[in-house]
Parts: C-alpha cells; sequence; structure tokens
C-alpha cells in the first residue's frame, strides 16, 4: 500500500528538521503543512497508509481526518512541545514530544508500519485459507483466466481478483508459476494436471 | 546510512558496507588499499571517481538518486560496468547457488517432491532471469549505444521502457521462491545446507535489486531524457 506522511506544524524549523530526520532512513513522499485546515484539499487520496504527524496544541481539522479515514488507513501522532505523559490525548493513537531522538522517530514509524500490516486482515489472520480461496487456486494453476475462473465458480470477476489479492496477501506468493508450486506442494492439485514445462 | 565521499578511505568503504566487494571488484580494485582515499584509489585506475561513487552510493542507500551532475558520465562506462556485472551473475553467482540448491536436494532423505519442485521453480526464475540479461546485452545496451553513437531515433521504437517491467517480473519471482521454502515448505532437508543456499539467494536478491535500480534510475533516465531531446 501507499503511504503518505504529512507534517502539520506552525513552525518551518521543526516541519524542515522533522522529515529530514525521516527521510535519512526511509523513502517516503512527506507533505508538510503549516496548518491543518489545508489538509482538506487532500480528501482524494485513497488507498494509502496515511500517517499525519499534528502539531497537538493546533487546530486539528477533525473532519478533514474524517474524510481521509473513509478511504485510507489514518495513523494520527500527536506532536508535543513539552515532554510530559500525563497529556495522554486519545485523539492520537502515537505520541511525539520535540525532544525525541532521531531514533524513537524512526523507531515509531517502524512501529506504525508494523501495526498496519498486522491490521489488514483481522479476521483472516491465521493465513489458512478458505475452501473457495483454494478452488481459486487451483485453477489460476490450471492456467484459467480470471474471466473464466469466474464463469467456472460462478462469481463475478471482481470477485475472483478480490480473492487472488488475499491469496496474494496470505501466502506472500504472486506469480502464477509461484502459486502452483505452492498448490502441487500443498496437494490442491496433482503435478499430472499440468504441463510444468509450460506452466511453473 | 551516511553517503560515500570521494575523500572517505577507501577501506572505510568495506568495513562499512562489505556488500560492496563485488561491486569494487567489478571496477577491477582489489584489497589492500592502505591508507589511500577512494579519489586517489579511482585515479590509479583510471576509474571515474564521480562514476564510483554515484555507484556504491546506490548500493548503500536505497533511496539515493543522483543528482543531475553524477548523470553526466558517458552511457559506455555505465554500460560496461552493467555488463561485468551480468558476467558475474552469469559465470559465479548462478553455478555457485545452483551448487548450493544441489546440495540441499542431496540431503533429503525422502519424499522429496516438494523440494524438487522447488528446484523445478529455481530453474524456471534461472531461465527467465538468464533471457532479461540477454535482452539487455544483445539488444538493449547496443540500442542504447547505437542511440549515443548515431544521435537518432530508430525507426522501430525504443527498447528502454520494456526493462522496467521485467524488473518487476523477475523480482516477484525471486520473492516468492523465498517465500515458498520460509514459509511454505515442509523442512525436508539438512538445515546448514538449507541456510547456505538461502543466504547466498538473499544477498543475490540484494545485489540484484541494486543492479535494477541503477538500471532504472540512472541509465534508463539518461535514456529516456536523451530520446526525447532527439524527437525535438
Ligand atoms: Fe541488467
Ligand atoms: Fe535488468
Amino acid at each position: 500500500m501507499k503511504e503518505n506522511v504529512f507534517i502539520v506544524h506552525r513552525s518551518e524549523i521543526i516541519r524542515k528538521g522533522l522529515s529530514l530526520i525521516l527521510q535519512e532512513y526511509f523513502k517516503m513522499e512527506i507533505t508538510q503543512l503549516n496548518s491543518a485546515k489545508d489538509l482538506s484539499s487532500f480528501a482524494g487520496i485513497s488507498g494509502s497508509i496515511m500517517i499525519l504527524i499534528l502539531e497537538a496544541q493546533a487546530d486539528l481539522n477533525l473532519r478533514a481526518i474524517d474524510q481521509l479515514r473513509k478511504n485510507n488507513e489514518v495513523c494520527l501522532v500527536g506532536f508535543y512541545a513539552e515532554n510530559s505523559d500525563d497529556q495522554v490525548d486519545q485523539t492520537f493513537d502515537y505520541q511525539l514530544n520535540q525532544f525525541a531522538s532521531p531514533i524513537q522517530i524512526q523507531k515509531l514509524i517502524q512501529v506504525i508500519r508494523q501495526s498496519g500490516n498486522k491490521n489488514k486482515n483481522p479476521m483472516q489472520d491465521n493465513g489458512e485459507l478458505t475452501s473457495r480461496e483454494k478452488e481459486v487456486i487451483k485453477l489460476i494453476a490450471l492456467g484459467l483466466a480470471n474471466k473464466e475462473i469466474a464463469d467456472k465458480l460462478f462469481i463475478s470477476i471482481h470477485t475472483v481478483i478480490s480473492h487472488r489479492k488475499n491469496i496474494t496477501e496470505k501466502l506472500g506468493i504472486k506469480s502464477i508459476s509461484g502459486l502452483t508450486v505452492y498448490a502441487i506442494m500443498n496437494n490442491l492439485l496433482d503435478i499430472q494436471d499440468i504441463n510444468p514445462e509450460e506452466l511453473i | 546510512m551516511e553517503l560515500f565521499r570521494r575523500e572517505d578511505k577507501m577501506s572505510s568503504l568495506i568495513t562499512r558496507n562489505y556488500n560492496l566487494l563485488p561491486v569494487i571488484n567489478r571496477f577491477g580494485i582489489r584489497l589492500g588499499f592502505k591508507e589511500k582515499t577512494i579519489a586517489e584509489v579511482c585515479q590509479e585506475k583510471n576509474i571515474d571517481t564521480d562514476f564510483f561513487l554515484a555507484i556504491v552510493n546506490t548500493y548503500t542507500d536505497e533511496s539515493y538518486f543522483p543528482e543531475a551532475e553524477f548523470l553526466s558520465f558517458s552511457p559506455v562506462l555505465l554500460i560496461d560496468y552493467l555488463k561485468n556485472t551480468h558476467r558475474y551473475y552469469i559465470n559465479y553467482v548462478l553455478p555457485k547457488i545452483e551448487q548450493l540448491l544441489n546440495k540441499v536436494m542431496e540431503s533429503c532423505p525422502d519424499n522429496c517432491s516438494s523440494l524438487k519442485m522447488i528446484n523445478t521453480f529455481y530453474q524456471k526464475y534461472k531461465s527467465e532471469l538468464l533471457l532479461h540479461l540477454k535482452l539487455e546485452d544483445e539488444k538493449v545496451f547496443p540500442y542504447i549505444l547505437n542511440l549515443y553513437e548515431n544521435k537518432t531515433l530508430s525507426p522501430e521504437g525504443s527498447f528502454i521502457e520494456v526493462i522496467e517491467n521485467e524488473h518487476t517480473n523477475v523480482e516477484v519471482k525471486l520473492s516468492d521462491l523465498e517465500n515458498l521454502i520460509i514459509r511454505h515448505l515442509s523442512p525436508n532437508y539438512e538445515d546448514n545446507a538449507m541456510n547456505e543456499f538461502l543466504t547466498a539467494l538473499l544477498q543475490f536478491e540484494n545485489d540484484l535489486n541494486d543492479h535494477a535500480r541503477i538500471e532504472d534510475h540512472i541509465l534508463i533516465t539518461k535514456v529516456i531524457e536523451f530520446e526525447k531531446e532527439l524527437k525535438k
């Protein structure tokens, strides 16, 4: 998933410093904004992981943030001027303060990234394939195109594509030949059913 | 990681990133640098220092993207380097990986059909990769060299855009292979043999990704710009 990072702070020194620290270690697109008001102009973004680092004491523009949440995975980081643990603000998923070391800041991004990966499939996270998904793999391995798979299983192409996406996420295998090997290794398919020369 | 500069010691290059060992070899640089700086060694070996730095920094920092002035060196130089890398893959790395895979196969006591599938998959991956290297060596690189020499666009169109796509396909196959082994294959083999094979494979993956990045980010960017200029 694409990753968008926003740094919203009135101080240019902080915006620039923070994005420098992040960019030193991560290849990420960072947008620096002076005010949360400007977040509204990014409402068109969808399908992204959005990490918003917001000046905690400033106006947050929660409306724009809610808008973004509809089509993205949004993570809010409160950026505080002082080092104080007691001012926990429920709005934020994470907190940072201006005395955080570069390492702490970079660690935080890693933590966010990892939790993002975990939350992706909360219902199906044991990695087991559903019986439908197994059928789909089998047909992929036999060399059928999405349209043919849809016809055979009486489902829409759209559903086939979403099955394929889930399969790839669960197994970590993308290519048709990789899926074929998986299918044979797990006895979803007999090696006699395919021509290994052609398909793998 | 911090980028290397011309006044850094050549020895620090290796102590900071030992993955650069085969990279410097491809330039004809060998160990035993004493206190010489990067610039000094390059000068001795008649290597364009800026070019050398652009390459080693690309291997060192994933987000590193050479500035316009770094792009000033000749594509001949770049292609020479890339071809050298291909030879290193074909003559050294791939045979070595295959040898290690054979050892894994030999260490399998019985019910080795899954491992055989992995082997077949590896063979397919290898032939796809070799085909890609061949396409670059025989079609893409000559096309580029010709383009710079004659400064005219070929009527058959450009080869350039195909490569990026191919890179993705080859990368996907390799990551599939790794996931099949790490996540899905039941461990019916001798561990040390597998570890050696997998380590070599993962290291190759890093090297190959960097190689493809040099092609995509430096070479292709350069050529596409040049083609645009010619079209004017
Ligand atoms: Fe290449
Ligand atoms: Fe390539």
